[in-house]
């Protein structure tokens, strides 16, 4: 089988995954005990579905990625290639991906109204806009309520790599509450000690401050934690709302994480060396390792963005020198994402983890005078992958030069209905609002892209 | 400048004229009449002004049934008004001498003798530093922070009132060269500049427009850039006008930080993407008068200041109100529109224009909020009629910024030398511990509805900074109060809460930790013990938030 070698990340060949598959099922690690764990979640006849969502943080440009338009003006440099499905044709610079179009499905009549990144970033992520004030939770917090559990040890809504700001808001729980918040490992932007470029994400996707100090003993935690549970309760009592309430939640939480075997997810040199290089040895890379580790231990949802690289944050925000920008980063995307399909395949989780790639919008297909794409959210893509989807289709279609979209037009309540669907959630499930109206998890006009569910 | 209102439609509120009491046709109608002074006419004292803002909250809450929270006690204030000023908890020595002292006007002396205090002068640096730069995680921006914070300092100390500063800050030269720029840069004795503010928004014309006009005027315009605003009224060509302002400011190359020799003539610019050139003109839709040799700038900051611009004075009232009350009057406090009118607007206006009176006097105003009584009701909810918090008939519970929660800790805990860290020190050395923590609690919700996230909790609970605080052998408070021969259990646990929660405990509280300590804790071992029970003390929602 050939093999290739691209900048981040080595393919493995079909012998390879065996080797490293022990009975199809799970890879090895040292001790053992993920896959204790995991094979109890994988293998039960219940196991509910997750799901990972991709990130593309800043805006990725659609007509460089998977809805080309070569020999128009508006094309720009890259060429087509083919991909596992006759007629498919996507960016040369995705080749693993495009091995794996049988399992996937392009969105490419996304047509939302939203240019700015605050709000665009909002109406994706919620499904609403932001105005008035209700607030919305975010898709990790709706899926975290409706699949996770409250006794999990780990938080079932899991952020790698974030850039909240544009819209802090994007990323909570808002009025599901601090039970539904997330799990926040790798945020970018946020400055760690020490920390240059892409090469130090082994610190940054592990769980700082888990374990405890050296002279504190277990019993003596213990005994700590209890009293400070009871001055707690009193305080927030007495002062009812958010604040107080987060602050007991999160320390709660904390401490279950702390107890519990699963937070070893987070050790990711537990994974053989070449499955760490087949994911791309960069944040983003490893990030989709751990979302593999973490949808294996029965996590529902678990989000990793690519925001750029070396420690940019909106890398696909593309106004000026596109080309160059999104040859980088697609190198970065192609293996880390076929190499999450092929083992999350091999473990046999693909069947019942839904992937979703997406941004907050797309980019324009007239090119600017500065060799640069800008904010486009007329007509662009998305795509759906693994889960109960029926892959190696497309979904709607843009006209010739990628201004409009010429058939069948999706907008966010459809893709999100799309994604509950798949994932077994009823979006016309109500949850109670900040302000006492019940709000539905997708917006009542939704309708869900049934074609494509299985 | 006379002040135009053609084509101004920002909402029925704002009224025409100098100052006029503003009606709405479907306003409530209007209280029997205020005590004491004639609004509308007088200049008020600072005393007389915080009566006004009780009668205006009182006069909201009688048709809704609201029973107001009692009056928060001696310690409750204490705290509050040493965050809100000081931006660091009390020391436990001026706790107890607060709490024995007989005085009954001491709450407003402690309010004069903190204006006058280095921390305050620190503590409001560093909230307009946040408000000027709130992207502090850009790296490139986050080496001028030194230079903004030297040239707030000074002018915070000496109270320039807020419209200079303002003007300062809208009229500061940018460009620079590059010995400049590292002078600026330098961490020992940094170029007083406020042009870091011009560097954040990347010397683009389009976001100085949105940020001046959300900062000082309290108006959003940013969706306006695009298209025409889908909530307020504002069509994208009155962005561009707004943004043309700036429109002499060019970066000196791509991508690049530093400013090139400015236009500062130029007033005109073309909306991107078209063809269509705009000329620089007032959100009233009015243009300043050009006579020859005026500075585009400088017309824009007179504008901005002009004692008769409503926008300004009105944000100003706003944004000094949510700092002390977690909420503005109008809130989002940069987003008036018709859809989110101010829940006060007569007390609004009231706040503005006597903010103009007194020449925008920033400490005056804070006289007259710390006075109210609105300002010392308790945050403890004793009616659900408590829990709207745009009432104010309790006072919210407030999130503490990074640098107040790392101050008080390391206050609580003796961390570094007696007295507060010089907060310009060591804030860029990116392996301090004082960096290290502020990084990980970076702030970034509303302050009431602030979040405590897991890694926080872990990072406080396993971390070294409280790890260290809590070790017999290398914290100095808790060696002090475990080795202290003048105290028993009970006055231990008390000394421990007095540092941390700004308290003494209650009886219900002490009983159970005597109990705990007495017996050893966990390990059979009293000073340990102690030390858990510090340890809990700074764990606490109550040490963590403002109330």
């Amino acid at each position: 089988m050939a093999r290739f070698q691209s900048n981040n990340g080595s393919q493995l060949s079909r012998r390879d995954w065996l080797r490293l598959s022990a009975a199809g099922v799970a890879g090895f690690s040292a001790s053992g005990w993920l896959e204790t764990l995991a094979a109890d979640t994988a293998n039960h006849p219940q196991r509910r579905h997750s799901c990972i969502l991709l990130w593309m943080n800043g805006g990725p440009s659609q007509n460089d990625t998977f809805d080309l338009k070569p020999g128009h003006a508006n094309g720009g440099p890259y060429k087509e290639i083919a991909t596992a499905v006759p007629g498919i044709r996507i960016s040369e610079h995705l080749p693993r991906l495009a091995k794996h179009m049988d399992k996937m499905v392009l969105v490419r009549s996304m047509s939302t109204k939203e240019g700015d990144h605050g709000r665009a970033s909002f109406l994706m992520r919620t499904g609403y806009l932001p105005q008035g004030p209700i607030e919305y939770p975010s898709l990790g917090a709706l899926v975290a309520k409706e699949l996770g559990s409250d006794r999990s040890e780990l938080p079932s809504f899991v952020s790698i790599g974030p850039y909240r700001f544009f819209n802090p808001a994007a990323y909570g729980a808002g009025f599901l509450g601090p039970t539904c918040a997330p799990l926040i490992v790798g945020e970018n932007g946020v400055p760690t000690p020490g920390q240059q470029g892409d090469n130090n994400y082994e610190q940054a996707l592990k769980v700082q401050d888990l374990d405890l100090p050296r002279d504190v003993s277990p019993r003596q935690a213990e005994a700590r934690v209890q009293l400070l549970q009871g001055l707690e309760e009193r305080f927030v009592m007495q002062h009812p709302g958010v604040a107080p309430l987060s602050h007991q939640t999160a320390y709660n939480r904390a401490v279950r994480l702390m107890r519990s075997a699963a937070s070893r997810a987070f050790n990711l040199e537990e994974e053989p060396a070449a499955l760490r290089d087949a994911y791309g040895r960069n944040q983003f890379g490893q990030g989709c390792l751990l979302a593999r580790r973490l949808v294996e231990l029965g996590v529902p949802f678990v989000e990793v963005t690519l925001g750029g690289l070396n420690g940019q944050v909106f890398g696909w925000d593309t106004h000026q020198e596109n080309f160059n920008a999104v040859k980088d980063l697609s190198q970065v995307l192609d293996p880390a994402w076929s190499t999450l399909m092929e083992d999350l395949k091999v473990r046999g989780l693909l069947s019942s983890t839904l992937i979703v790639w997406m941004g907050e919008f797309g980019r324009t297909p007239k090119i600017n005078p500065q060799r640069g794409r800008d904010h486009f959210p007329n007509a662009w893509s998305t795509v759906l992958a693994g889960g109960s989807i029926q892959g190696g289709r497309v979904v709607g279609r843009t006209s010739p030069d990628g201004m409009s979209v010429a058939d069948r037009p999706v907008p966010v309540p459809d893709f999100l209905a799309t994604i509950c669907q798949s994932l077994g959630i009823d979006t016309m499930k109500m949850n109670v609002s900040n302000v006492g109206r019940p709000i539905r998890i997708v917006d009542k006009s939704a309708k869900p892209i049934q074609e494509i569910l299985a | 400048m006379r002040f135009l209102w053609r084509g101004l439609s920002l909402c029925g509120i704002l009224s025409v004229g100098l100052i006029a009491i503003p009606l709405r046709a479907d306003a409530p109608p209007k209280p029997a009449g205020p005590p004491k002074a004639q609004a509308g006419a007088a200049k008020l004292d600072a005393q007389q002004l915080a009566s006004q803002i009780d009668f205006y909250i009182a006069a909201a809450w009688g048709s809704k049934g609201v029973k107001p929270a009692p009056l928060a006690d001696d310690a409750e204030y204490l705290r509050r008004v040493y965050l809100d000023l000081a931006g660091r908890i009390p020391r436990a020595m001026d706790v107890r001498d607060f709490l024995e002292d007989p005085n009954p006007s001491k709450r407003q002396e402690l309010v004069e003798r903190l204006l006058e205090s280095p921390n305050y002068v620190n503590n409001f640096t560093n909230v307009w530093r946040a408000l000027l730069l709130p992207q502090v995680n850009n790296q490139q921006v986050q080496f001028l922070i030194p230079s903004l914070e030297a040239w707030l300092h000074p002018r915070i100390k000496e109270n320039v009132s807020y419209d200079k500063m303002v003007r300062e800050i809208l009229t500061a030269p940018v460009s620079a060269n590059a010995q400049q720029m590292r002078r600026r840069s330098s961490n020992k004795r940094p170029d007083p500049t406020p042009t870091a503010f011009y560097q954040a928004n990347e010397l683009k014309p389009e976001n100085l427009a949105a940020s001046t006009s959300r900062l000082f005027l309290g108006v959003k315009l940013e969706c306006a850039q695009c298209h025409n605003h889908p909530r307020a009224n504002w069509t994208r060509k009155q962005f561009w006008e707004y943004a043309a302002f700036f429109s002499g400011i060019q970066p000196q190359g791509q991508g690049n930080m530093m400013a090139a020799p400015e236009m500062s003539e130029r007033r005109a610019l073309k909306i991107p993407g078209t063809e269509t050139e705009v000329q620089a003109r007032f959100l009233d839709g009015s243009e300043p008068n050009w006579e020859s040799g005026t500075r585009t700038r400088a017309a824009l900051a007179s504008w901005v200041t002009a004692v008769d611009n409503p926008f300004f004075s009105r944000s100003a009232a706003n944004r000094l109100w949510a700092h002390f009350f977690g909420v503005g009057l109008i809130e989002p406090v940069d987003e008036e529109s018709e859809e989110n009118p101010p829940s006060h607007p007569e007390l609004l206006n009231e706040l503005a224009r006597q903010l103009i009176a007194h020449e925008f006097d920033l400490k005056y105003l804070i006289r007259a909020i710390t006075s109210s009584q609105t300002y010392q009701r308790s945050s403890t909810v004793t009616d659900p009629s408590q829990n709207e918090p745009r009432l104010f008939s309790r006072m919210a519970v407030k999130g503490l910024t990074p640098e107040q929660l790392f101050d008080s800790l390391a206050l609580a805990t003796g961390y570094g030398e007696e007295g507060v860290p010089n907060p310009r020190v060591d804030t860029l050395g990116l392996n301090s511990p004082r960096a290290a923590f502020l990084a990980k609690f970076s702030s970034q919700e509303k302050r009431t509805e602030v979040q405590t996230s897991i890694l926080q909790a872990l990072a406080l609970m396993n971390g070294q900074f409280v790890g260290d605080a809590t070790s017999l052998e290398r914290s100095r408070t808790l060696a002090a109060v475990a080795d202290s021969p003048f105290f028993e259990t009970p006055g231990r646990i008390e000394a421990l809460f007095l540092a941390t929660l700004s308290r003494k405990p209650s009886a219900e509280e002490l009983a159970p930790l005597v109990k705990y300590v007495s017996e050893g804790g966990s390990k059979n071992d009293q000073k340990a013990a102690l030390a858990d029970v510090f340890w809990v003390l700074l764990n606490s929602a109550e040490f963590m938030l403002n109330h």
